[in-house]
């Protein structure tokens, strides 16, 4: 089976300042996720998650290794058809009313006006914005906001979901919601591949997950060893973090 | 296409929000309407005066609001980060550069047409219809806006709005001597000199080229092949430049 997500030895360099100085944001990353899986990406601040997620959303290229989706190259655009994405903090064109917006995404994802239509009914209704519909983005909360941006990685039904960091900035009733949205697309049959720092949620969410230091993949594997061996997420993640070396911050893992 | 017309819409009506751009129009305007002024204060053929200063003020104001708009037409999208949500749509970025150009000829085409409306009016009212080439000036103009907004766009792409606009101030100023770089190159007498004149006037763009004010002004008629020499020039080169800042925005990562 094609896998969602494929990296094979994926890297990312960036140079930086008037001497072009080497910063290695991620290093010889190898991982598959699998159609319909849920996939936590834990790490902690500067990790390499973010470049991660920004190579397959199209928005960095990787210096070295491979990235696939659905077995497409991340740099053909084709890869992100069936790709929906949410950046960590989702800027709109706040003139816009949140069925404009998504309208604007719709038409970007070629998918045909009448759908775009139906599918944004369905999505306000169901982040609970159909009353505020029309009213311009400006007047939205930050949370209220990352519903819109749910609704707008959602809206052309893609088979792979992206998020990064989706439950920021949201209060309890915001991170439930989006919790329920997420078991929704799995049981939908879609795969979702996201990152936080709350470890709760990965825990509770998450077949598979990734933890990632200094960019570096530290460790893999389905969340119930990892709570088996160590009690919870949190322990498995902290000790992997003892256990990895300190990182100069000057040459890695600083820009993610 | 339907990318391509979604982001030139968008790129119009975010455009047409920007007050800056009406203070410039007004000014503009005002300018055309007072260079019946000009009446009073000139001696000899006083409706070629008008004609002139009227079309100057177009000209000079439609490029400004050109380099106005196109110097931050990409880096804005980059600085409020809505780019990250539309290039992760199946959309090349090629489309992209495109499309946010489309929509800025789009603007500038209204503004263009507004002027060109206030200008009809104030002239009939003042002296009669203006002559056919005034039109074809207008229409050239266009072409000639076409292409700094390509470069705009092609220094938009890699730097923000402050580097750019010196950059694209830079080409306008130097695109509007062109021909004086070739003058000077042919009467130097150093070889090397005269080469590099003349390598720079071929590189870098002729503005003047697509002037055609002076034959406007005193209603003489262009002949069909310099219009079509323009119209070549202007797609060509508008191209070329448009290539160049999708070639450079391509290997852009995002921040």
């Amino acid at each position: 089976m094609i896998p969602a997500v494929e990296f094979v030895g994926t890297g990312k360099v960036y140079r930086t300042g008037f001497f072009m100085r080497r910063i290695e944001a991620l290093r010889d990353l190898t991982l598959r996720v699998e159609p319909g899986e849920i996939f936590g990406f834990i790490g902690p601040n500067g990790a390499g998650k973010t470049t991660t997620i920004k190579i397959l959303a199209g928005l960095h290229e990787s210096t070295s290794g491979e990235a696939r989706i659905f077995g497409v190259d991340h740099r053909d655009p084709k890869a992100r058809s069936r790709m929906g994405f949410l950046p960590e903090r989702p800027y709109f064109y706040l003139h816009l009313t949140a069925r404009e917006v998504l309208r604007f995404y719709g038409q970007l994802s070629l998918v045909p006006d009448d759908v775009i239509a139906r599918r944004t009914g369905e999505l306000l209704e169901r982040v609970e914005l159909s009353r505020f519909a029309d009213v311009p983005l400006r007047k939205y909360s930050k949370g209220m906001l990352q519903r819109v941006g749910l609704c707008q990685a959602l809206l052309h039904d893609p088979d792979l979901v992206v998020l990064d960091e989706p439950m920021s900035g949201l209060d309890p009733m915001g991170r439930a919601l989006v919790s329920s949205l997420i078991r929704e697309e799995q049981e939908a049959g879609r795969t979702v591949f996201f990152s936080s720092h709350i470890l709760h949620d990965v825990e509770t969410l998450c077949d598979r997950v990734a933890i990632i230091i200094g960019g570096q993949l530290r460790a893999l594997g389905a969340v119930e060893a990892l709570v088996a061996e160590h009690g919870n997420l949190e322990e498995a993640f902290l000790s992997e973090v003892d256990r990895s070396t300190p990182v100069d911050p000057k040459t890695l893992g600083v820009m993610a | 296409m339907k990318q391509l017309t979604s982001l030139a819409l968008h790129t119009f009506q975010e455009a047409v929000r920007d007050r800056i751009l009406y203070s410039i129009l007004v000014f503009a305007l005002v300018l055309v309407v007072g260079s019946l002024a000009a009446e009073q204060i000139t001696i000899g053929d006083q409706a070629k005066v008008v004609r002139s200063f009227a079309q100057s003020s177009i000209d000079i104001f439609a490029s400004l609001i050109a380099m106005f708009l196109g110097v931050s037409l990409v880096y804005k999208e980059l600085d409020s980060r809505t780019a990250y949500t539309i290039l992760s749509r199946p959309l090349p970025r090629s489309r992209f550069v495109l499309g946010k150009y489309l929509g800025l000829v789009l603007t500038l085409g209204v503004q263009v047409a507004i002027m060109v409306v206030v200008y009809t009016v104030v002239m009939t009212l003042s002296q009669g219809l203006p002559p056919g080439v005034v039109y074809l000036s207008f229409g050239l103009l266009m072409l000639e806006l076409m292409l700094l907004t390509a470069w705009a766009t092609l220094f938009s792409c890699y730097s923000g709005p402050t580097t750019a606009s010196f950059f694209t101030l830079a080409i306008f100023t130097i695109g509007h001597l062109a021909d004086d770089i070739w003058t000077f190159g042919s009467a130097a007498e150093s070889e090397v000199v005269q080469q590099t004149a003349r390598a720079l006037y071929w590189c870098l763009p002729n503005f003047e080229f697509f002037s055609i004010r002076t034959q406007a002004v005193h209603g003489v008629p262009v002949g069909l092949d310099r219009v079509i020499e323009v119209m070549a020039y202007g797609a060509g080169y508008t191209t070329v430049v448009l290539a160049a800042a999708v070639l450079v925005f391509q290997r852009r990562d995002l921040k």
